[in-house]
């Protein structure tokens, strides 16, 4: 369980590197891109719970650690994505990519809701605030869209080359 | 085995103890292992910082000579420039300390300034942030007033290492002391939610209502140097709207900050005078 943990979080630090950098040139135009979701989904998909929520806990903090937010809150948003995931995944072919991306994209929509609820100041104008936050979920969603067949794709060769088979998983429920 | 309906709520039930157990956790722990978690990455993000320097290297080889030429030229004006405003601003600084010694004043701690280079920006619609190539190792610390050629870029939120992270102006959660140019009455501005495809904005409170601004007419906003972070007279932007607030007392209105905010490449921190680079 250690090393399938370690993989997913070397994935997800991988995976901040790319979207700091993107939104670094993205900052420009003031647009800002959040994957929160595609953190998420591989591992409530895939694995099972003990392993995917530590996973997911690990690329919330890695993400809490250099934003102005209390330590631990993404990382608790995206322990409750994973259990929403993880509960419902049974209902559907969890393996196929499209059926990842479309639970990344959903995850992403309500985490994202969800933070902009917590970090938004009510004293501000809040026409403004939702119509730049809409922006900014639109370009994430497709962003993810874009990447997440990628990402997932890298994080099977990582589980693949040190010797993890996902088949293991694909019948446990925990 | 537990009941069919326990084990199906396993992992909410799990999210409420995990939840738990971090509110019991000290927050020296969490301290650390958020420092342990940025450093972590710290390394990646400047890595990549130095290779765009490399790329902006390479593209900049490949001008002409005549380029070059025409660009020197520029600088060696410019430089004419500067040294003749140095001269009259050690004229001015003598002057201004003969009168502190005359009028026996407090005189405030300098400054030295240590310019870095961006490694990160980020100016997602919750906050805006900067992560610099200088920490610990050049004696930042926490609260250091941040400048470009523009005017204020923000202030030192956190210093780690070998970085540091910049909260902007533009940040919602940034407030500071200003004037309006030219005045002395202190007027409240605070960052706020910054559209996109445009220019950083803010906002500002307590306006005095002698004082008029608009689109065509804006006024420039200053730093007052109240409360000891930001020296005065620092641009920080310009006030483009004010209208009296719906008490009558004071007028409110918006703040056009510089556009240059969002594509910054290098920034000087003001770190104060008394705390040497341990490099």
């Amino acid at each position: 369980m250690k090393r399938r943990v370690l993989i997913l979080a070397v994935a997800s630090l991988l995976l901040a590197l790319v979207l700091g950098q993107l939104n670094h040139y993205l900052a420009m135009w003031t647009v800002h891109v959040w994957c929160g979701g595609l953190f998420v989904a591989f591992a409530a998909l895939r694995f099972g719970y003990g392993a995917g929520a530590l996973a997911s806990f690990i690329a919330g903090l890695l993400l809490d650690a250099g934003e102005p937010v209390a330590f631990g809150t993404q990382a608790f948003l995206f322990l409750a994505a994973h259990a929403v995931i993880f509960k419902v995944r049974a209902r559907a072919p969890r393996d196929a990519t499209i059926i990842g991306v479309m639970a990344a994209l959903l995850a992403n929509l309500g985490l994202f809701l969800a933070l902009s609820f917590l970090r938004i100041d009510p004293n501000l104008k809040a026409d403004q605030a939702w119509l730049r936050i809409f922006a900014d979920l639109l370009a994430s969603q497709v962003v993810i869209a874009l990447i997440a067949p990628w990402f997932f794709a890298v994080q099977t060769r990582l589980l693949e080359a040190t010797g993890t088979n996902l088949r293991d998983f694909s019948r446990r429920a925990f | 085995m537990l009941p069919q309906r326990i084990d199906q709520a396993k992992p909410f039930l799990t999210l409420g103890l995990a939840l738990l157990a971090w509110l019991l956790i000290p927050t020296a722990v969490k301290r650390m292992t958020r420092t342990g978690f940025f450093e972590l990455q710290a390394p990646l993000a400047t890595t990549a910082s130095y290779v765009r320097d490399l790329q902006d290297f390479w593209s900049l080889k490949t001008r002409s000579k005549n380029e070059l030429i025409e660009a020197g030229r520029d600088v060696a004006r410019l430089n004419a420039a500067y040294e003749s405003r140095l001269q009259q601003d050690a004229a001015l600084r003598s002057e201004i300390e003969r009168l502190e010694r005359i009028l026996k004043l407090p005189i405030p701690a300098g400054h030295r300034a240590e310019p870095a280079r961006v490694v990160l920006r980020d100016f997602s619609s919750w906050w805006q942030q900067l992560v610099i190539r200088k920490g610990h190792n050049y004696g930042i610390v926490v609260g250091s007033p941040v400048i470009f050629a523009g005017g204020v870029v923000g202030r030192v939120r956190e210093v780690y290492a070998y970085t540091s992270v910049v909260e902007l102006i533009s940040s919602p959660g940034m407030r500071i002391a200003a004037v309006a140019e030219g005045d002395t009455r202190p007027i409240s501005y605070q960052g706020a939610i910054n559209p996109t495809y445009g220019p950083a904005v803010g906002v500002v409170e307590y306006v005095p209502l002698d004082v008029f601004a608009t689109p065509a007419a804006p006024r420039r906003l200053v730093t007052s140097g109240l409360g000891g972070v930001f020296p005065p007279n620092l641009t920080i932007g310009y006030m483009t709207k004010v209208e009296a607030s719906s008490d009558g007392l004071f007028k409110s209105g918006d703040v056009r900050l510089d556009s240059a905010l969002s594509a910054l490449n290098e920034v000087t921190v003001l770190v104060p005078a008394d705390r040497p680079s341990t490099r």
